[in-house]
């Protein structure tokens, strides 16, 4: 139960090696990721790179290839460095054939332990982070009011 | 392109404990170290660390009241904490419909 995820997923209607292809393949990564083209050695432990005109190049390394059905990659957190510990996230996709096509979920994680000393990263990712910009605001709403209602 | 959130705000919020901590302080509207280490399983000590690192990411204030210390909520921080996440979100949402047009269309 921590905001250290990102939980998005949309149903497609295409076969799952369509949708593969677009995910994984630079020529289509390109486009819908960056707009400047993108580099993806397609193996765990394969160097990416994902161009933008205006920004620059981000670096990733592949983590995971089990076409076709999940995709992950590390991505740095900055431009033009390197995807380490500390100063990456975590990208994962996953494609889960459906009666109407496609299921694709994505999943970015690892937000807590961003350059942060070792002693801040004992987080527990556990559970499902999606909506926490909800839960955050309402933190927020409720730490407002209490403050407005005191005497 | 969006950027990577806050990373001390995030850390901050990834411990339990310090999740609980931030809310029982809007719950209550303040707290001290005491009253705070009253209501949790961890001891004063303990609650004091949270409350530095909390302190540190900006998620809450100090004020000093005669010998005590209370703390309360920064609103803003969670605010902008939440919109952060909100645009990565946003973010995936617009490459996942690219994907889907493609792959529709294709």
């Amino acid at each position: 139960m921590t905001p250290d995820r990102i939980e998005r997923e949309t149903l497609i209607a295409a076969p799952v090696e369509r949708v593969w292809e677009l995910v994984t393949a630079p020529e289509h990564v390109g486009t819908w990721f960056g707009d400047a083209g993108a580099e993806i050695d397609l193996r765990p432990g394969g160097a990416m790179a994902l161009r933008w005109e205006e920004h620059g190049t981000v670096r990733a390394r592949v983590e995971r290839v089990e076409a076709p059905r999940v995709f992950a990659y590390r991505w740095a957190s900055r431009m033009e460095a390197e995807p380490e510990e500390g100063a990456s996230t975590l990208v994962e996709f996953f494609l889960e054939p459906d009666a109407r096509g496609t299921l694709l979920r994505v999943v970015e994680s690892g937000f807590a332990a961003l350059d942060v000393p070792a002693d801040e990263q004992e987080r527990k990712a556990k559970g499902n982070g999606d909506g926490w910009d909800h839960e955050l605001r309402d933190l927020a709403e409720y730490a407002r009011s209490e403050v407005a209602a005191r005497p | 392109m969006t950027a990577a959130p806050a990373p001390e705000v995030f850390a901050a919020l990834a411990d339990p404990t310090r999740w609980r901590v931030l809310t029982l302080l809007a719950e209550r509207g303040d707290g001290t170290a005491t009253t705070l280490a009253g209501e949790l399983p961890v001891s004063r000590p303990a609650v004091i660390k949270h409350l530095a690192v909390l302190d540190r990411a900006g998620l809450v204030e100090s004020r000093r009241r005669g010998r005590e210390v209370r703390f309360t909520v920064r609103p803003e921080r969670l605010d902008a904490a939440a919109r952060d996440l909100a645009d990565l979100a946003a973010a995936w949402d617009a490459r996942l419909a690219a994907i889907k047009r493609m792959a529709e269309e294709g």
